[in-house]
Order: C-alpha cells, then sequence, then structure tokens
C-alpha cells in the first residue's frame, strides 16, 4: 500500500507542479467570469443609441408612428427627412453620403405604398448586427400594424392598449415547487456541466495514456514492475492523476460558487450598471446535483481512463498512441452529438435511454440531472451499470497493461488483445 | 544454510515464438559473488536476467532467490536492477525521482531522501538534485539510474551491461562503487560482453551462447580446467620476423593476435621456452614475454567459437 501511495503522490505532485495545471486551474474562474460580467459589459458599452435616418417619401402618418416607436427605448435616434415620391432617388443619395462619412448609421425607407404592401428598407453599415436589425423590424412591424388597425377605425386606446409590452418568464418547476430560476438560466447551467464533464473525463484520462506511455517510452518501467505489481502502479496512477482532476474541478467549483454569492462585488468592479447585473441570471446549484456530479465524474473518469491506459499500453510512440486512442475517443464522441438533444428534451425517451449507456451517462445523466427532475429508479440503474462496466473494463484493461507495458514493436491486433486479456 | 546460493537456477526455458531465446539454463550464484554473465549479443543475457527479476515468466524451469521461489519482485527490497534500457522521467527532479524509485521499493521516504542526498553528493552530482533529469547529461543520467539501483542498500544487484555507453571516467566511477559494494558483501551479478572488464571484475562466471550455458564456475576454477600453454608476447616493433612462427601450426595452436601483441595457445607438448628461442632465432624485437593463464577473452572465444558462434574481431582461427 505504501508503495501504491508512492506512485499515488508521484502522479500527483509532478502534475500539480506542472506549468498547464496552473493555468488551466486559473483560467477556469477566469473564464466564468468572462462569461458572466462580459455579456453585461457588452449591452452596457453597446455604443448607445443608434443614430439613423428615416426618408419619408409621402407615407403619411406611418413616420411619425415610426418614430415614435423607433425612439422610446432609448434604442434608436432618428433624423427624419421628407420628400416627395420624384425627390426620393437623390434624398437617398444624399443619406448614402452621410452613412459613408459615418454621420449616421443608416437609414429606413418608407414610403406611400409600404402601409399596403407592409414593405421597408433598411440601408446602413450595420445590417448584420442581429440585435439592431431585431430592434427595427420589432419597430417596424409595431409601427405599420397600429397605423393599420387605426385607419380601419379602431379606436385609438384599444391600439394604445395593444402596445402594452407582452413577454413570457420561463420558471423551471422542480419536486421542490417553482425554483426562480428561468430557463435560460437552467439550459446554460446543463450546459456548462455536460462540457465541464466533456472535457474533464476526456483530459484526464488522456493524461492516464500519456503517463503510462511515457514509462513505456523512457523504459523506465522495467525498474518498476520489478518493484510493484503492474496493477499497485495502474491504480496509483488512475488514483493520482484522478486526484489531480478533483483538485481542479474543486477550485473551479468554490470558484463558481463564489462568484454567484458574490456577484455583486465582481460587477461592481467590472463597473456593471446596477439594472445589467440584475438581467444576469445565475443558476442556484443544488447539493444533490453536485454529489450526482461528482459520482459520475470519477465512474467515467475511471472507465476511460481505463480503456486509455490500455491505448497507452499497447504502443510504444506518440503518434501510434494518436491512432490507436481513436476507438476509445469515437465511443465518447455520441455522449456530445446527443448533447443538444438532451439539452432540449432532458425527460425524452433519447436522453432515457442514452442516460443509461455507461459510455454515455457520465456526460448524459449530469446534463440531465442539472436541467429536469430525473427519476432516483433511472440514476440508480443508470449508476449500477455504470459501476459493473466500471469493474468489468477495468479488470480486463489491468491484465492487457500487464503485459502490454513491457511489449514493444508492432501494436498488437484485437486478437492479441484478447490473448493477453486472458492469459493468466 | 550459509551455504545456500543466493541464486538457483534450473532449467529454464523461454521461448518468443518459435524461437528459444534460453533454453535450459542452470546457474548458481554465491553468496557475495561477483558474477559475470558473459555471451555475445543475442545469446539471451537480458531475457535470464530478466526472468530473474520476474518480469517475464520462464516458459519451463525454476528460479529460486534468497531460498525461495516467489520471484524478484516479492523480494525488490533486497535487490537493485539496472535494467538494459537506461531511463528516468525526463521532466521530474533528481532528487524526487531517487526518492521516488526508493519509495517503490518500499524505503521510507526520510531515510530515501538523506541517502539520495548522500550519493549526489559522493559521484559529485550534488549540485544537480534540484534539477530536471532531461537537464542532465547522458552520462549524468546514467548515474542517477545507478543511484537508483542501489539506494535501498540490497543484498543483490543485477546490472545489465553497466557499462555499456558510459565515458572512461563513469566508467572508473561505477567500477569503484561495485567494488566497494562487493567489499561490503553485496552479491553482484553482471552481464557484459566486455571480457576485459569481466576478467578484471569478477570472481564467478557464467558464459551462455544461444540461450545456453557454454560453461560456468569460479573463475581461476575455469581457468585452470581450460588447460593448455599460454604464453602473452610483445613486440617493439609490428612482430613482422615472428608472423611465421605463430603462423606455424606444430608451434602454436591458437593466437589472439593483435599485431605488436599476441595471446597463444602452444600445441600440445610445445614447452614456452621452445617459442621464445625460435623467436629469438629469428630476429623478434621481444618487450614482453610471459607464461599466462588464458584470458577470459581466450577462453569465451574458444567455447563460444565452438558453440557456433560469429570469431570476433582480432581473431585469427588456426591449425
Amino acid at each position: 500500500m505504501d508503495k501504491v501511495w508512492a506512485v499515488i503522490r508521484r502522479e500527483f505532485v509532478e502534475r500539480v507542479r506542472s506549468k498547464w495545471f496552473l493555468i488551466s486551474t486559473i483560467l477556469g474562474p477566469v473564464f466564468m467570469i468572462v462569461v458572466t460580467v462580459l455579456p453585461a459589459v457588452l449591452a452596457g458599452s453597446g455604443g448607445g443609441a443608434r443614430h439613423i435616418g428615416l426618408l419619408d417619401a409621402g407615407s403619411g402618418t406611418l413616420a411619425d408612428r415610426l418614430v415614435t416607436q423607433l425612439e422610446t427605448g432609448n434604442q434608436f435616434r432618428v433624423d427624419r427627412v421628407t420628400t416627395s415620391e420624384s425627390g426620393a432617388a437623390a434624398a437617398m443619395e444624399a443619406l448614402t453620403e452621410r452613412v459613408q462619412a459615418k454621420a449616421i448609421d443608416g437609414f429606413l425607407v418608407v414610403s406611400g405604398a409600404t402601409l399596403e404592401s407592409g414593405k421597408l428598407e433598411y440601408r446602413g453599415q450595420n445590417v448584420s448586427s442581429i440585435r439592431d436589425m431585431a430592434l427595427l423590424q420589432a419597430a417596424a412591424r409595431q409601427a405599420v400594424m397600429m397605423e393599420r388597425l387605426t385607419q380601419r377605425g379602431v379606436d385609438p386606446g384599444v391600439v394604445q392598449e395593444s402596445q402594452a409590452r407582452i413577454s413570457v418568464t420561463t420558471l423551471r418547476i422542480t419536486k421542490r415547487g417553482a425554483t426562480g430560476e428561468t430557463g435560460a438560466a437552467t439550459f446554460f447551467l446543463a450546459y456548462v456541466i455536460g462540457f465541464v464533464m466533456y472535457m474533464a473525463i476526456f483530459l484526464y484520462s488522456v493524461n492516464v495514456m500519456r503517463s503510462v506511455l511515457e514509462e513505456k517510452q523512457t523504459r523506465i518501467i522495467e525498474v518498476l514492475v520489478s518493484s510493484l505489481r503492474p496493477f499497485q502502479l495502474l491504480l496509483g496512477k488512475v488514483v493520482g492523476v484522478g486526484g489531480v482532476g478533483l483538485v481542479q474541478m474543486g477550485v473551479w467549483g468554490v470558484a463558481a460558487a463564489a462568484l454567484i454569492r458574490y456577484r455583486g462585488v465582481v460587477f461592481a468592479a467590472f463597473k456593471v450598471p446596477a439594472e445589467q447585473a440584475a438581467a444576469i441570471q445565475l443558476p442556484a446549484i443544488a447539493s444533490g446535483l453536485v454529489v450526482l456530479v461528482l459520482a459520475y465524474f470519477l465512474l467515467g473518469y475511471l472507465l476511460y481512463s481505463a480503456m486509455f491506459a490500455v491505448v497507452g499500453a499497447i504502443v510504444s510512440t506518440d503518434s501510434e498512441a494518436q491512432q490507436a486512442q481513436m476507438p476509445v475517443v469515437m465511443l465518447l464522441i455520441p455522449g456530445i452529438l446527443v448533447f443538444p438533444a438532451v439539452l432540449n428534451d432532458p425527460a425524452g425517451s433519447l436522453s432515457s435511454v442514452m442516460g443509461l449507456v455507461p459510455f454515455w451517462s457520465p456526460i448524459i445523466m449530469p446534463i440531465r440531472a442539472a436541467a429536469s427532475d430525473v427519476p432516483a429508479g433511472e440514476v440508480a440503474m443508470s449508476l449500477a451499470i455504470l459501476v459493473v462496466t466500471v469493474v468489468a473494463v477495468v479488470w480486463v484493461a489491468a491484465r492487457i497493461y500487464r503485459v502490454g507495458i513491457l511489449m514493444y514493436g508492432k501494436r498488437p491486433g484485437i486478437a492479441e488483445l484478447v490473448r493477453w486479456a486472458r492469459q493468466s | 544454510m550459509i551455504s545456500e546460493p543466493i541464486v538457483q537456477v534450473d532449467g529454464i526455458t523461454k521461448r518468443f515464438g518459435d524461437f528459444a531465446a534460453v533454453s535450459g539454463l542452470a546457474l548458481s550464484v554465491p553468496r557475495g559473488a561477483v558474477y559475470g554473465l558473459l555471451g555475445p549479443n543475442g545469446a539471451g543475457k537480458t531475457t535470464t536476467i530478466r526472468m530473474l527479476m520476474d518480469i517475464i515468466i520462464p516458459d519451463e524451469g525454476t528460479v529460486r532467490l534468497f531460498g525461495d521461489a516467489r520471484g524478484g519482485r516479492e523480494h525488490s527490497a533486497e535487490i537493485g536492477y539496472l535494467p538494459e534500457e537506461r531511463g528516468l522521467y525526463r521532466k521530474m527532479r533528481v532528487l524526487d525521482t531517487l526518492v521516488f524509485l526508493a519509495e517503490a521499493k518500499g524505503v521510507s521516504r526520510d531515510v530515501a531522501r538523506r541517502k539520495a542526498g548522500e550519493w549526489l553528493a559522493r559521484l559529485e552530482l550534488g549540485e544537480w538534485q534540484m534539477k530536471k533529469v532531461e537537464e542532465l547529461s547522458k552520462g549524468m543520467q546514467q548515474k542517477v539510474q545507478f543511484i537508483a539501483t542501489m539506494l535501498h542498500e540490497p543484498a543483490l544487484l543485477i546490472l545489465d551491461e553497466p557499462f555499456a555507453g558510459l565515458d572512461p571516467i563513469n566508467t572508473q566511477a561505477i567500477k569503484d562503487v561495485i567494488v566497494q559494494l562487493s567489499r561490503a558483501g553485496t552479491t553482484i551479478i553482471f552481464s557484459t560482453h566486455q571480457m576485459d572488464v569481466a576478467e578484471r571484475i569478477c570472481d564467478h562466471v557464467c558464459i551462455i551462447a544461444q540461450g545456453r550455458k557454454v560453461l560456468d564456475g569460479a573463475l581461476a576454477e575455469v581457468k585452470r580446467v581450460h588447460g593448455g600453454t599460454h604464453v602473452a608476447v610483445a613486440f617493439d616493433d609490428g612482430g613482422e620476423a615472428a608472423v611465421p612462427i605463430i603462423g606455424d601450426p606444430s608451434m602454436v595452436a591458437k593466437a589472439d593476435d593483435y599485431g605488436g601483441y599476441a595471446e597463444l595457445a602452444l600445441a600440445d607438448g610445445v614447452e614456452p621456452q621452445q617459442l621464445l628461442e625460435r623467436l629469438v632465432r629469428a630476429g623478434a624485437r621481444l618487450r614482453r614475454f610471459e607464461h599466462i593463464e588464458p584470458s577470459l577473452n581466450r577462453i569465451f572465444l574458444d567455447k563460444v567459437g565452438a558453440a557456433g558462434a560469429e570469431p570476433r574481431r582480432g581473431e585469427v582461427a588456426r591449425g
């Protein structure tokens, strides 16, 4: 046991000392702050109101309504240019020049036919801005609709009333009742959890592979296996590297919790306006979810690190490892491909089935648990299948590893691997 | 049971596919011996050592270490093993590497740390202990690995080609340590194909070729049994005058001729005196003429040559 402990410590200390660990551990929280604060900062400093022209070629009162619509909300500042139908071309020329001179961002053209056809034209340098265009469209639609209703004799009061803002607020319901969390926050949380699970399982398992291969390449493996059993070595390696993973996730977890808790301080530090800060939704993380995420990380990491250890043991060079790891990587990929589908319908049958397959459940189940209430029976079933698979895979992997680490030269085929696994 | 051998191997065989790397090898290493496992490249030395170390398992036969058959790994605390293929963790610090390798053999951390420091200082690597292994020269890395082999003060050292790739200065340093450990009672087994080194260090030898034992025993005994009359001659010039005499099968049975120096096995019944007389009469400018024991190199060439291996450079087959 002391020997295993020595291996664990070596794997752990050497990794924690590395620059790679330091950088990625620090970058995690930095990334979290950036994704939370950046949208708010950007929204706050988005250049203020757009300055646009409105070319009114005989549209009548529609232009009045448009100006009113555009200027409510302070998103646009409008210069109105009124011209006759015949002078439209010259006015457009003049406005285009103003756009080119960056005096205005663009201009909207309305004519007498607009009300009938419902067609407006916008020309500007900001046409690729999704936000600007969405606002323009909404304002135009609103203005045209109100003008049409008014002209058909609808009571102006009713028209006014219909203008009141309509919004659908989404609130997530769990067994404990409404959480106060919005759909967007839930989606964001589930997405991040799924992504982190995938990255963590993949990166740390690959680390185990590299570690196995390094001992083979430097030939130090021969000294090691004359000192301890291959299984002790593999065990120490997997636990040591996994420990690094847990520490790193722990740091990230604490950083995330601190960010959620002290977001006011963080936003103030970045000078995010109060109303912007209030609009940013940060998810609440239940402790049950934390436990589940940890359990699936550990089991998923065990499963994949055992398989990647086999890859490291059966190859002799880095480039061979690149090739030989493909089957294992392909096994992990479906878990990523169904990511959007699971997020869309975390309680659906696809999600349920994928959540039971041990090669994908470590990614799928935490997503589902973050986005919905997964029945306890399903979680238990999924975990049980995963545990059984881990035991079986580790057993086979350890046997192949034991033979592979001392073999150099030609990479073994499947038949050879089966023979190694069966050898006593 | 004091006289029980520290290593006792009986009839071990290892096949790789159709190729028998070692067949039916038996050997016995007495406690305290400096034991040379000698043989040409590909003779099966490394395979034999790996079987001793429990790294590969013999297809047939038994290996007993320290009187039991539990295998090298179970005795790893008492064995220091230097594999043929050297290598250390490149990114790890020298001191950490030594401590880890000692811990893997069950030495406590504090003891390992202290001893590693002592050994590094002794082999003039003290100021390198906090450096990464990859920053060291190849020779320094070899010394570090050698320290790792014996840091835990094993009773048995198994060294596979310990001098391969070392420069003369490091060879000397390692040789000094081996001799010192031997004096302190450590049993040392090492493989080599450098007969001159083996001859000077070993007290027991085992010569193997093509996976089979050719001969073994105490070096003195091996030499005595080999028999024949052997003479070393050296000339001030190239020894041209002596060439016909050395080439005369009625005088010289075998010659290991280096030009200015030669070791000669005399033909049956020929006395050294007769050879000296003929050399002097032929006008050879002798610098040295000595009645010697057969060199290990001579024995090796005779035995391994007879076992069908290629003759080595410098060997001239005679009569």
